[in-house]
């Protein structure tokens, strides 16, 4: 019996995903911390431990993401964007346009029938269009990471943000708190300043539908919401969002040991 | 007021620090506040002002005319004009160093590139969107390091090898910072290399404004001794930092209040004036 793993080393969390016939078994998530070499050898036997299954019975290991280098076990490793693509083709064959909304980065992908990409945009030199603004709002706010999207569901008046700086945006926060501004509109006005910036990208690749949100920032339902007002679109969100990467480059093993081309 | 000795004052409320100064008939600066900002933009403006009269020993019927600048201008109810910092920068850079052809002004939120032909502001670049390149780059990378911002520029300054900074948002080179910190990099190398990267960034913002010199800068970065340095490096040749930084935009302020009423009085006008009162006068924190 062949199973196959995908590990994706991402620079706040790591992600493991097990199948077998393209179908997941066990998923597994850790924080990376600064040693990505150990948090992948914790991440693969967790993995194992979880599916039942001993380091024998993978017959092959796909490793991605900004850790990916620094896994010692794997196979070969491929590029995030390739494994997102995969993945959400494997969940959702009809999407041609995928969102990806992680603590780092975001990235719109777009891609083929076949899960190949065709053409993609990322931001990753400004926290303002990354998850990492969630948790800095989160944070000024003392709000649960996972509160925020309900929470901001409640608005009835959204902040406006004006900077488009994840920094200054703390400030602006701040102030209209003491200017006595509700949580949730605080909240609704984060979403839709990062939403904006997502449909930026979504521009610049031009939107193709089935539409497709994966990462972290898809289990944010305000996030998922604005994203939707901003496009003008209804959004696919995918099952176990934060774990399309890995179960993408899980995919990928199953290919190349079974010898399906990728090109 | 003619024929007396009459006084101007410059009120500059910037996004982070409030600057009022009082020149006399000269000049001369005869009382000069530097304060916080804060949350409430009025009533500061009204202390910081009544501590510049105290420290002038003038009432506030003495002074001629009041212009307010700066991010909360309009907040200044006693004003009698309010001049974008633009113009106020540019007319106080120019009264240090007449040569001046390129300015730059590196604020706590902002950071601006002027371009001043005989005095006058004739083009500018500005920055004000994002946090990286501004003062609260530094903040936040002092606030990091658990320094405080005022130590930075002489840390730098015993740096051998400073790292290259690969990031530019404020806020992933606060995690390159601290990773860097944890591979055991002096910390002088890591204050260093933010110094260049902010200073790489205001050079080539100033780049487009084709850079001629006399260079200047001010600002209350231009107080850190290390990015003043990089911004040397990066431009190749040298940079003219006036003694009070901070001050030139409520400089600015005062003496373009000062124009206008020689002007006006040539003219045998007078202008418009605000009552000259102070709101809650007696509130000392």
């Amino acid at each position: 019996m062949a199973y196959f793993m995908g590990i994706d080393i991402g620079s706040g969390t790591s992600k493991g995903v097990i199948i077998k016939d393209g179908k997941p078994l066990a998923y597994h998530l850790l924080p990376s911390g600064v040693n990505y070499k150990e948090t992948a050898e914790r991440l693969r036997k967790e993995l194992l431990a979880k599916a039942g299954l001993s380091p024998k019975d993978i017959a092959y290991i796909m490793a991605t993401g900004h850790g990916a280098e620094s896994i010692p076990f794997s196979n070969d490793q491929v590029t995030d964007i390739r494994c997102c693509a995969r993945g959400i083709n494997s969940i959702f064959p009809s999407v041609r346009t995928v969102i990806d909304i992680q603590g780092m980065s975001s990235q719109v992908i777009r891609l083929n029938e076949k899960g190949r990409v065709i053409n993609f945009v990322v931001t990753e030199r400004c926290a303002a269009g990354s998850g990492r603004f969630l948790e800095i709002m989160a944070n000024v706010l003392r709000i649960d990471l996972k509160d925020i999207g309900p929470l901001s569901l409640k608005s009835k008046n959204p902040v406006t943000f004006t900077a488009g700086c994840a920094v200054f945006g703390e400030s602006e926060a701040i102030s209209r708190v003491s200017e006595g501004a509700s949580k949730e509109d605080i909240l609704a006005g984060v979403h839709k300043a990062l939403a904006s910036k997502v449909a930026t990208l979504v521009e610049r690749v031009s939107l193709e539908m089935d539409c497709a949100i994966s990462g972290g920032g898809a289990l944010n339902v305000g996030l998922v919401k604005s994203v939707e007002e901003e496009l003008g679109i209804q959004l696919l969100v995918s099952p176990q969002p934060q774990f399309v990467t890995a179960l993408g480059a899980a995919v990928m093993a199953e290919n190349r040991h079974k010898g399906i081309s990728e090109t | 007021m003619e024929g007396f000795a009459i006084f101007f004052a410059g009120v500059d409320i910037g996004s982070t620090m409030t600057k009022v100064v009082i020149l006399d008939k000269d000049r001369g600066i005869r009382a000069r506040v530097i304060g916080p900002t804060g949350a409430e933009h009025r009533r500061l403006a009204n202390r910081v002002m009544e501590e510049a009269l105290k420290k002038a020993a003038l009432s506030f019927d003495e002074i001629s005319y009041v212009v307010a600048t700066g991010y909360g201008r309009i907040n200044v109810p006693f004003a009698d004009r309010q001049i974008t910092e633009l113009s106020c920068h540019a007319k106080g850079v120019a009264s240090f160093f007449p040569n001046v052809r390129t300015a730059l002004d590196i604020g706590g939120q902002d950071a601006k590139g002027l371009k001043i032909r005989n005095g006058e502001l004739v083009d500018f670049v500005m920055n004000d969107k994002c946090a990286a390149g501004t003062g609260r780059f530094l903040e936040v990378l002092a606030d990091t390091l658990g320094l405080r911002v005022e130590e930075l520029g002489s840390i730098s300054a015993k740096s051998k090898n400073r790292v290259r900074i690969s990031n530019t948002c404020t806020v992933f080179v606060q995690v390159e910072v601290v990773t860097r910190l944890s591979e055991g990099v002096p910390l002088e190398d890591i204050v260093a290399g933010v110094h260049d990267a902010i200073a790489s960034r205001a050079v080539n913002m100033l780049r487009r404004l084709k850079i001629e010199p006399d260079v200047v800068f001010t600002g209350g970065v231009a107080k850190n001794i290390g990015v003043v340095k990089a911004v040397k490096e990066h431009l190749g040749y040298d940079v003219l930092v006036p003694e009070e930084p901070l001050l030139s935009g409520a400089i600015g302020a005062a003496l373009i209040g000062q124009e206008l009423t020689l002007k006006a009085m040539a003219k045998g006008e007078s202008l418009p004036r605000k009552e000259r009162r102070l709101e809650e006068a007696s509130f000392f924190s």
